[in-house]
């Protein structure tokens, strides 16, 4: 990494202070409704102020900065495979792709489809081959799956295809609950996994201020069980939050640090992340904008709300309203990524694959967005200046009128200086017609089809073919994978 | 006899220093010129041009490889006997006059003689009349010409009326190169063949005087 991040700050430092300080009082003053009461009681042990009438729960200032203070500013997410282990907290940004969408665009026909199962498999498979996208969040609803089952299908599948980080949104403890079964079989035991946990939940407040009873019982069950967490505060400006960028903020922060304190309240020092969805409404027309300047701002702005406690963030961008992989998607895609990046956001979710205001997905828009992060990853690594790349010996000895294409110090120097996408054409304009005009689209549906069909004619997953009969044993749910 | 391994290989790296002892070695063994050229450094230069095709390496190091070859080729000059086979043909090669860029043109020279060309560069803004003049004088099998405006290609069917006139034209084939240049234009000025780029320029070279 060339400079520390952050390297873009949207807030002052005051500004930060104001906002931090409008979020304590929304904590104190209005509180977060918790629709459970056994948990709700939980809390009113641990010392929270709740009133049962109302289902509140409210923060004293001293009570919140002692719940903060426990929560680890450092851990990691990891892999199955140690190559691909994530640590958060230590400046370095993670992207993934976002989930739990419901449609898939089919580039040969042009239309759109349901999600099944096997989009799990292969948006894994995409991930597990994309060297930018870091981890994997479970992408898509398999609608082939009954309701019950979903979690334990689609993470089993995901592990079948990645040895990445799984990340996921759950629905409910019960499915929690199979799936960290699954992974403790797969892991070789609970302490096993409890030492390197290589999957993590994702659940989300309701905005404004509740908490339900699945989100709150999720959070309760991974904090005991040392799986890490989000709860990712979600507001959408000028409809479930105000429709200033600063209110939103306020609302949001609040949200996200009550998921964090709410986790340390169930296990001291429980591996969490400060979670970050502030998206945006088109007013015009009251649409859901993810793909809007806005949505990109407030995520970068999040990150220095999180960082003022030091908690690792779980940040979101790379989202569009568009439809297909075309200009649109390419432009707020790249924009907001790089904005979230610049922050120094640990997790940047949602930031591959995804179409359609986080609505559908497409495998080759995986496969674009690898290399919209790759472009962002090469800003980040920064310019490097020593007395070996300010070249002034090269300089002279190329001297007026001369060149450098075969220097010893431009092979040296020419793979870590340039990001060499693997899209984006580059050839010249006859080389470009003789090889039938091919665009990034084009060349996004060739690499999806190599890398699919290579995987596909293996036919076999990641997981070792003893430990899937042990699985199948176990969890006769799970489908044939 | 001898398999010319540490040659090859430093060839492959583009390593001037390391396949210049090689090829001294290999005089020394007693291996005649002629098989160093073939066996050893065009051998090495076609598997280069093979990584490079398939994208496993980029330019630079092609570029050198065939630095490296130029070099070894000078030092097996003085051992070259009558009748050995040591150029695929030669090229005169310049960029036209009116226009100072050099680098494509350069790129496309260090091309052609690693894949075995005798090359005499001109350098920049290269008249007609003396691309005519030295015609005459190291009679090329290919003229290649270079631009890099349009405003200077031009000078291009310049040069090719200029030899025309000279009675020249046949005695020679004309190959021309840039970024405005296309297709299309090498027809209209009559020239025999445009190359796209500097990969492209040796293919192209190779087939105006049928050879592989």
């Amino acid at each position: 990494m060339g400079r520390s991040l952050p390297v873009f700050k949207p807030l002052t430092p005051a500004d930060v202070r104001r906002i931090d300080q409008t979020s304590r009082q929304i904590l104190e003053r209005i509180g977060i409704r918790i629709k459970d009461d056994a948990i709700l009681d939980k809390l009113k042990k641990a010392g929270a102020q709740v009133n049962h009438h109302n289902q509140r729960l409210r923060f004293k200032e001293e009570w919140l900065d002692k719940l903060l203070s426990r929560a680890p500013s450092q851990f990691t997410l990891y892999s199955r495979d140690e190559k691909n282990d994530l640590s958060l907290g230590e400046g370095e940004v993670h992207f993934a792709n976002g989930g739990r969408v419901f449609r898939i665009l089919d580039i040969a026909n042009g239309g759109y489809r349901l999600t099944m199962l096997r989009d799990i498999a292969r948006t894994a498979m995409l991930v597990n081959h994309l060297e930018h996208i870091r981890f994997y969040v479970i992408a898509c609803q398999a609608h082939d799956v009954e309701p019950q089952h979903y979690h334990l299908n689609d993470f089993c599948n995901a592990f079948n295809n990645t040895t990445k980080h799984v990340m996921g949104g759950c629905d409910n403890l019960e499915g929690v609950r199979q799936v960290w079964k699954l992974a403790s079989l797969i892991a070789g035991g609970e302490e096993r996994l409890r030492e390197k946990p290589f999957f993590s939940v994702i659940t989300n407040p309701v905005s404004p201020l509740t908490i339900g009873p699945n989100a709150a019982n999720i959070l309760s069950f991974c904090a005991t069980h040392g799986i890490p967490v989000t709860c990712a505060s979600a507001p959408i400006a000028g409809a479930t939050s105000p429709a200033t960028l600063a209110g939103t903020l306020a609302q949001m922060h609040a949200e996200a640090l009550a998921g964090v304190a709410i986790t340390q309240v169930f296990s001291p020092g429980a591996k969490v992340l400060y979670g970050a969805v502030p998206a945006t409404m088109d007013l015009r027309n009251i649409e859901f904008a993810m793909g809007s300047t806005e949505m990109g701002m407030m995520g970068a702005s999040a990150v220095q709300l999180a960082k003022l406690y030091n908690l690792p963030i779980r940040a979101s961008a790379g989202v569009t309203e568009a439809k297909r992989p075309d200009i649109q998607s390419g432009v707020e895609k790249s924009f907001s990524n790089l904005m979230v990046a610049m922050a120094g956001a640990d997790c940047i979710l949602l930031a591959a694959g995804m179409l359609d205001s986080g609505n559908s997905i497409s495998y080759e828009q995986y496969t674009i967005d690898n290399e919209i992060i790759g472009m962002v990853y090469r800003v980040l690594s920064g310019i490097r200046v020593n007395k070996d790349t300010l070249s002034l010996d090269v300089i002279e000895q190329a001297g007026p009128g001369g060149n450098y294409v075969m220097e010893e110090h431009t092979v040296e120097h020419m793979m870590e200086e340039f990001f060499y996408p693997a899209l984006s054409v580059r050839c010249n304009f006859d080389i470009w017609e003789e090889r039938g005009r091919p665009t990034m689209l084009s060349r996004a549906n060739d690499l999806v089809h190599n890398i699919l069909t290579e995987r596909e004619e293996v036919e076999e997953g990641l997981l070792d073919p003893d430990l899937l009969l042990e699985v199948r044993k176990a969890f006769p749910e799970i489908r044939n994978i | 006899m001898s398999d010319f391994k540490a040659l090859s290989e430093a060839v492959n790296k583009g390593d001037t220093k390391t396949a210049l002892v090689e090829a001294q070695k290999a005089l020394d063994a007693g291996s005649s010129a002629e098989e160093i050229l073939n066996k050893g450094l065009i051998t090495a230069m076609n598997e280069v041009g093979d990584k490079f095709s398939k994208g496993l390496l980029f330019v630079p190091q092609m570029l050198r490889s065939a630095k490296t070859m130029q070099e070894c080729t000078k030092l097996l000059q003085p051992f070259f006997q009558e009748g050995d086979v040591l150029s695929k043909g030669k090229v005169l090669i310049g960029t036209v006059k009116g226009d100072l860029h050099d680098i494509g043109k350069n790129l496309v020279s260090m091309m052609l003689e690693g894949a075995g060309f005798t090359i005499t560069d001109m350098g920049v803004d290269v008249s007609p009349e003396k691309f005519v003049e030295k015609t005459r004088e190291v009679k090329p099998d290919i003229i290649a010409l270079s631009a890099l405006l349009s405003t200077t290609m031009p000078a291009m069917a310049q040069t090719i009326e200029a030899l025309q006139k000279a009675g020249l034209r046949d005695k020679a084939k004309v190959m021309i190169g840039g970024a405005p240049v296309t297709e299309k234009y090498a027809q209209q000025i009559n020239a025999d063949s445009y190359a796209s780029d500097a990969g492209s320029a040796v293919n192209k070279a190779k087939a105006l005087l049928g050879i592989s």
